[in-house]
């Protein structure tokens, strides 16, 4: 069973990120940047099946600039077998990377997909989904847990209420969320094998994503807090609670 | 009148406290050797009132304890005979910051992280940075000299110190090189009440010098089988990276922390020894940490390594050398805090560790440390059978012997942890008999009537 797992590029979960001074995005100028938490999570996934004999090969890709290949190359020493990096320096949002995917799914004739969630920069958590509506593959989102069985793959989702379990018929897209699995620290001597690891470079060009693509008008910081009052005892605390018609 | 009864009439009423939970607290701190005794707890908010209080001191003979964050391990700010607390805790402020000069004006009793997070919000950053940062306060850090695990790097608390207001133990005031970089003219009495350990006067306010913000930190843990070639992979790390820590710790102490904080351990194959190495994230940094651990393989000083893929990661690997000291608490540690020449680590080491499996074969030992610094942290750990006394007992007769094992390489009884009353004792095997003589003559000036912080440091 051949497993991809798509990985993308983001800022640093623990970067303190700065809004650009005219508005137009998030200043990346020297900011770590690291794999989307979700996918590290999701090949984690993919590698524990494999060490347990369900998948036999995991492909990780990535769209992105040629950067990119440096998280591609984290993935791969954690333990997945081979690596696609479609090259491309234009910002790909969620249909687009969806088609690129799907396409890159028929070409390695792939027995599930194993994505993150969502990716924390732009937080749109739509690509696994949207995967899955153009492959026309069952879809198990936020992803807890995941067994795969005899051509099936049963997932506990988490929702609202509490614990949903999907059986799903494979081929599936899946993608994972943040309780599924802790991954592993990246071993040095796995960095210098996956040196050596095969990694594919794709051109853009060979896909169509040519579908309409959102506009982002501005961006900015979030309105900063109040500061908060203190009272001198609990009174006063009920008092002003009152007042704002809280209690 | 009693003592708690003068100093509630000098003093606003507010500040001062005779309350069982305040006299315990107060009176202890991360020693848990002396019981607390303290008679009475002022905390002052201004150093007017500490002025005060130390004047009263002096005027009706009553010892006083300058006290910080109480995370001390020397028992050096432990209240056990009688004292009066003097906690600088409520003179937290931040009174000025200067981006010119790269320095900020702070009260004692700013907590070390709060330090450290107004610096990072400045752009800068305080580098002084060890596990009990969120509680110690830089009253504290200056009068013990506080180091940590970037001393490699930016050097000890003293590094940082550019000016300081004190109250003497005579109850004067005095502002202490007003905050220079250049200040030639005589004694640098500055000096001298840091790592003084509240003998000499209470310090109430510092001048410390900012550090430019650090690049984003790139984390390495490597299994080392023999302790001798922690040093090797030092040096060759050493050539490669400017190191901003350098770390090392036993793997009795990493299991411990795991199971305590259910961390996963890194490596899937433990070593006996490892080595926690922090350098700059920038371009090249990762293949140079590859090439770096290639080398110690193949010289067969490392079995195996992990790195981290990312900030958060690297603050996952610091956390099993940062729980530590904590997770060890657990078993009543004796805490030997002693230091070398980096060079001579390895023949210390070989005589340190037959002197531990001759003298505590029934006792477990942790070490871990600073050893990019020469700086080891030796812990016995007490078995569950002996009492504390027995334990205690057995510890302070094998602290002469290593006292002795120093004193032939040159090292020094406390490196980083203060003198207080754990090792007052133990004096004599760093410093000679002509240098605690001076240090007696420099206490009376500064104290003539001893009044604070009688019996520590020096008997």
């Amino acid at each position: 069973m051949k497993a991809l797992v798509p990985i993308k590029r983001v800022v640093d979960y623990n970067v303190r990120i700065r809004v650009k001074g005219d508005g137009t995005g998030v200043d990346l100028n020297g900011v770590k940047m690291s794999v989307n938490p979700f996918d590290e999570i999701a090949n984690e996934a993919a590698l524990k099946l494999k060490e347990a004999g369900v998948i036999s090969e995991v492909v990780v890709v990535t769209i992105g600039t040629a950067k990119a290949e440096d998280q591609l190359r984290s993935e791969l020493a954690r333990g997945a077998d081979r690596g696609i990096h479609v090259v491309t320096d234009e910002e790909i949002q969620p249909l687009q990377a969806a088609r690129i995917l799907a396409e890159l799914v028929k070409r390695e004739n792939a027995d599930v997909v194993i994505a993150g969630k969502q990716a924390i920069d732009d937080d749109n958590n739509q690509t696994p989904q949207m995967l899955a509506t153009l492959l026309d593959w069952p879809q198990a989102t936020f992803a807890s847990d995941i067994k795969i069985d005899g051509g099936k793959a049963t997932v506990q989702r988490e929702i609202d209420a509490g614990a949903e379990t999907l059986e799903v018929d494979l081929p599936a897209v899946i993608s994972a969320d943040l309780r599924l699995n802790e991954p592993r620290f990246i071993k040095l001597p796995d960095i210098m094998k996956a040196k050596r690891k095969p990694l594919d470079k794709v051109e853009l060009s060979e896909f169509d994503i040519d579908v309409p693509k959102l506009e982002v008008v501005s961006t900015s910081n979030p309105p900063a807090r109040e500061p908060g009052r203190m009272v001198k005892s609990v009174e006063e605390l009920v008092a002003a609670l009152k007042d704002k018609g809280l209690v | 009148m009693n003592i708690p009864e003068l100093l509630a009439e000098a003093l606003p009423q507010d500040c001062v406290t005779t309350e069982a939970w305040a006299l315990q607290s107060y009176g202890c701190d991360r020693t848990t050797i002396w019981p607390a005794q303290a008679v009475a707890v002022v905390r002052p908010r201004h150093i007017d009132e500490v002025q005060r209080c130390v004047q009263l001191a002096n005027e009706h003979g009553f010892a006083v304890v300058p006290s910080g964050g109480r995370t001390g391990l020397s028992g050096g700010a432990v209240a056990s005979n009688g004292e009066v607390v003097l906690s600088l805790e409520r003179m937290n402020r931040i009174v000025d910051f200067d981006p010119v000069d790269a320095s900020v004006r702070v009260e004692a009793g700013v907590v070390t992280a709060q330090l450290q997070d107004y610096a990072r919000d400045k752009g800068l950053c305080y580098p002084v940075d060890f596990a009990a940062a969120g509680s110690s306060q830089i009253g504290g850090n200056i009068s013990t000299n506080a180091g940590g695990i970037k001393v490699i790097r930016y050097g000890m608390t003293r590094d940082r110190v550019r000016g300081l207001s004190v109250v003497t133990g005579k109850g004067e005031r005095l502002e202490l090189n007003r905050g220079l970089l250049k200040n030639n003219t005589g004694y640098d009495f500055r000096h001298l009440f840091v790592g003084s350990e509240g003998t000499l006067g209470v310090i109430c306010e510092a001048t410390l010098a900012l550090a430019p913000a650090p690049a984003d930190p790139l984390v390495l843990v490597l299994g080392v089988p023999r302790f001798a070639d922690v040093l090797e992979v030092l040096a060759s790390f050493r050539q490669r990276f400017s190191l901003s820590a350098f770390e090392s710790f036993s793997d009795n102490g990493l299991r411990k922390v795991c199971a305590a904080h259910r961390l996963a351990t890194p490596l899937s194959t433990p070593a006996a020894y490892y080595a926690l190495i922090e350098v700059d994230e920038c371009d090249g940094a990762a293949e140079q940490a590859v090439a770096a651990f290639e080398y110690c393989v193949d010289q067969g000083w490392v079995s195996d390594g992990v790195i981290s893929q990312s900030l958060g990661q690297a603050a996952e690997l610091w956390k099993l050398r940062e729980y530590l000291s904590e997770t060890l608490a657990a078993w009543t540690p004796y805490k030997n805090d002693i230091s070398v020449a980096v060079s001579r680590l390895p023949a210390f080491l070989a005589e340190a560790d037959a002197l531990m499996a001759a003298r505590y074969p029934d006792c477990e030992v942790v070490w871990y440390g600073h050893i990019g610094d020469g700086n080891l942290h030796l812990n016995i750990l007490k078995p569950e059978r002996w009492s504390k006394d027995d334990f205690l007992a057995r510890c302070s007769a094998v602290t002469d012997e290593l006292g002795d094992l120093l004193v032939r390489h040159g090292g020094s009884i406390s490196a980083e942890h203060g003198v207080g009353l754990l090792k007052r004792d133990y004096l004599h095997y760093t410093r000679s008999p002509a240098e605690i003589e001076l240090m007696r003559g420099m206490k009376a000036l500064f104290d003539p009537r001893g009044v604070l912080n009688p019996g520590k440091l020096i008997a």
